[in-house]
């Protein structure tokens, strides 16, 4: 029982850890229709930067979210002016094909900088939280109260401010927003470069977690992917509820099924949403079932 | 299937510029001139080149008629690649069975792997369906990679180096470029012949609005399916002559994102939807791709990826018909005075 107890509570913080990472590409995919293939890259790049920080300078990851999350958000608006809004316009293909490109393009940069070893941080907390007989990781359960302060934030701002507004405007119909006199491509810009620094945030958090490495995106970003899908596209609570699901069947398999399993994990469980849930747990957004931008 | 138009060989109704479905001046003096190259007796390491320009110019083809035609982008296409190139090996180094044999069971092999996707794949559409193109070929990978037994994990397999005709090895490397022309020029007529033939037109149909081609009594699903599956099929068999002329399978090349993604590239510059695009592909960024690799050697690892995708993004952003597109702009400039 004990076992159970702790399998599902780790489950449920390293869930929320990969909603964190998810809200970013879910907010993009809700407002501007398009699906950024590079999402695993932009991970990928903040976490070797959340890396450099602690390495170079001896500073704590969380600290250095102070740099890295701005830094992610310049890099998504530049990302934004040079790619995704030149291909806005153009076939849905052309925004997949160049954004797959810019994720090669990424994860090979990476490569000839960082070589392909394995870069991790020393461990940040000695000791793990003890409730009973149950282990909590001090890193985990600092992710989960920042994917939780993050999910409340987002979601006021989306509510009650003017800019959450026009987003939503823009949501809801690009067109007439225009008209009301919302400046629909700068909310693009912001959207995209505010994904990218959630992006960057996530990173921070993850870094004391997991190692990097320059193809570490791929994993990512498929379970990123089963998030939004299992959520809905857009929602930001959706983001957190797939989170927790995958984090606890992730948690769960591993012990339960064969440990080997980890390493196809992520795969086979995209392909098992994809096949038998493609409509999301809720089955109403049907983001897996429309093609987008068309 | 015996009342449309066949391509038409007939010199006098023949177009310069490829057109879709019929055979211009243009393929045939492409085809004299590969001709002449492989029976010129280049250097050797040109014609290291020479072939692999063909042979990726022929999984290009098999990659377009997925993705071109059926407008199901994959990016796991290397699953198809590996599945036909373990299968003949496996066949010949473990039962002695010949490759000229092995070649099809691999291609019906990976058939059903496609068939397999295109199923899995049913209800997605966009992003989602080239995601699990990908996470497919990531699980045929790790599952090559362990089932160590039948497939050498992560050591690989050699073939025989020693010429045998029955062996499908050569010493001659003019014999191998003659054989991956063949292939080429086999995986384009079967291209040129779906461009007239009702399947093509059913996969037209479904790719630019699969409502009204199921309306009108087009079957989605089948259509995918068979697409897929015989893209699969031609990619495999691609992956046979590779193993086969390599002697050696690299599980971590032959099944890669790496790999896959050269597919979808070739036919994305040279021109999707198109026959001669991804053969023009081909011939512009394979033999680039290799002059790359060997001025810059293995120092830089992963910097021939990192101009690719550059030039990809360009391409893209600028050209977004490609190769083909730019060759029908110049077509259109000659008929109008």
């Amino acid at each position: 029982m004990n076992t159970l107890v702790q399998l599902v509570l780790s489950g449920i913080l390293v869930g929320s850890v990969y909603a964190l990472m998810s809200i970013g590409l879910t907010l993009i995919f809700g407002v501007l229709r398009i699906v950024n293939f590079a999402h695993g890259e932009f991970l990928m790049i903040a976490m070797y930067g959340a890396w450099a920080f602690t390495h170079l300078f001896g500073l704590n990851p969380y600290i250095a979210a102070v740099a890295i999350v701005p830094a992610m958000f310049l890099f998504g608006a530049v990302v934004y002016w040079l790619i995704i809004n030149p291909a806005l316009d153009k076939p849905h293909l052309v925004v997949v094909f160049a954004t797959m490109a810019l994720s090669i393009f990424l994860q090979n940069v990476a490569l000839m900088a960082m070589t392909a070893d394995l870069r991790d941080i020393p461990p940040i907390f000695n000791h793990s939280l003890v409730v009973g007989s149950i282990h909590i990781k001090v890193e985990l359960l600092l992710g989960f109260v920042i994917t939780l302060l993050c999910t409340f934030a987002l979601q006021w701002m989306i509510r009650k401010t003017y800019l959450g507004k026009a987003i939503r405007a823009t949501v809801q119909d690009g067109e007439a927003a225009m008209l009301m006199g919302i400046p629909v491509p700068r909310i693009f810009l912001i959207t995209f470069a505010g994904g990218s620094a959630l992006v960057g945030l996530a990173a921070c958090v993850m870094v004391p977690l997991f190692s990097v490495f320059p193809s570490v995106g791929l994993n990512f970003v498929l379970i990123a992917f089963v998030i939004v899908v299992l959520g809905g596209m857009g929602s930001i609570e959706g983001a957190l509820f797939g989170g927790i699901c995958v984090g606890v069947v992730q948690s769960l398999s591993s012990y339960y099924v064969a440990p080997a399993f980890g390493q196809m994990f992520f795969f086979i469980l995209f392909l098992l949403v994809m096949i038998f849930r493609p409509n999301g747990l809720l089955g109403q957004q049907g983001a897996a079932t429309i093609g987008m931008n068309e | 299937m015996s009342t449309e138009t066949i391509p038409s060989l007939n010199p006098a109704r023949m177009a310069v510029f490829p057109t879709r479905g019929r055979i211009s001046w243009f393929e045939i003096g492409l085809l004299l001139i590969c001709l002449a190259l492989v029976m010129s007796g280049i250097a050797s390491n040109l014609q290291d080149v020479l072939l692999l320009s063909f042979l990726f110019g022929g999984l290009a083809l098999a990659w377009n008629i997925a993705g071109g035609y059926a407008g199901l982008i994959s990016f796991g296409h290397s699953a198809f690649f590996g599945v036909g190139a373990y299968t003949s090996t496996i066949l010949a180094v473990r039962y002695g069975v010949t490759p000229w044999i092995g070649i099809w069971i691999g291609a019906l092999i990976a058939a059903v792997f496609g068939a397999i996707l295109a199923l899995i794949c049913a209800r997605l559409r966009g992003p989602f369906f080239i995601l699990s193109t990908l996470a497919f070929a990531e699980v045929v990978r790790i599952g090559a990679l362990n089932w160590s037994s039948l497939t050498g994990g992560a050591e690989g397999l050699s073939i025989m180096p020693a010429p045998d005709l029955l062996g499908m090895v050569f010493a001659s490397k003019t014999t191998y470029a003659a054989l991956m022309l063949f292939y080429l020029v086999a995986v384009y007529a079967i291209t040129k012949g779906l461009e007239a033939s009702r399947f093509g037109y059913y996969l037209f149909a479904i790719r630019d609005n699969e409502d009204a081609a199921g309306a009108a009594g087009v079957d989605p699903l089948l259509g995918r399916t068979a697409a897929l599956a015989l893209s699969a099929a031609l990619t495999g068999i691609g992956g046979s002559l590779f193993a086969q002329y390599f002697l050696y399978l690299d599980p971590t090349y032959v099944i890669s994102p790496e790999l896959s993604f050269q597919f979808a590239l070739l036919p994305a510059v040279g021109g999707l939807g198109t026959a001669i695009g991804p053969v023009l592909g081909s011939f512009l960024i394979t033999p680039l791709s290799e002059l790359l690799r060997s001025y810059l050697g293995s120092s830089a690892a992963g910097l021939h990826l990192v101009i690719y995708s550059f030039g990809l993004i360009v391409v893209m952003l600028y050209f977004p018909a490609g190769l083909a597109g730019a060759l029908e702009k110049l077509t259109r400039r000659g008929r109008s005075p």
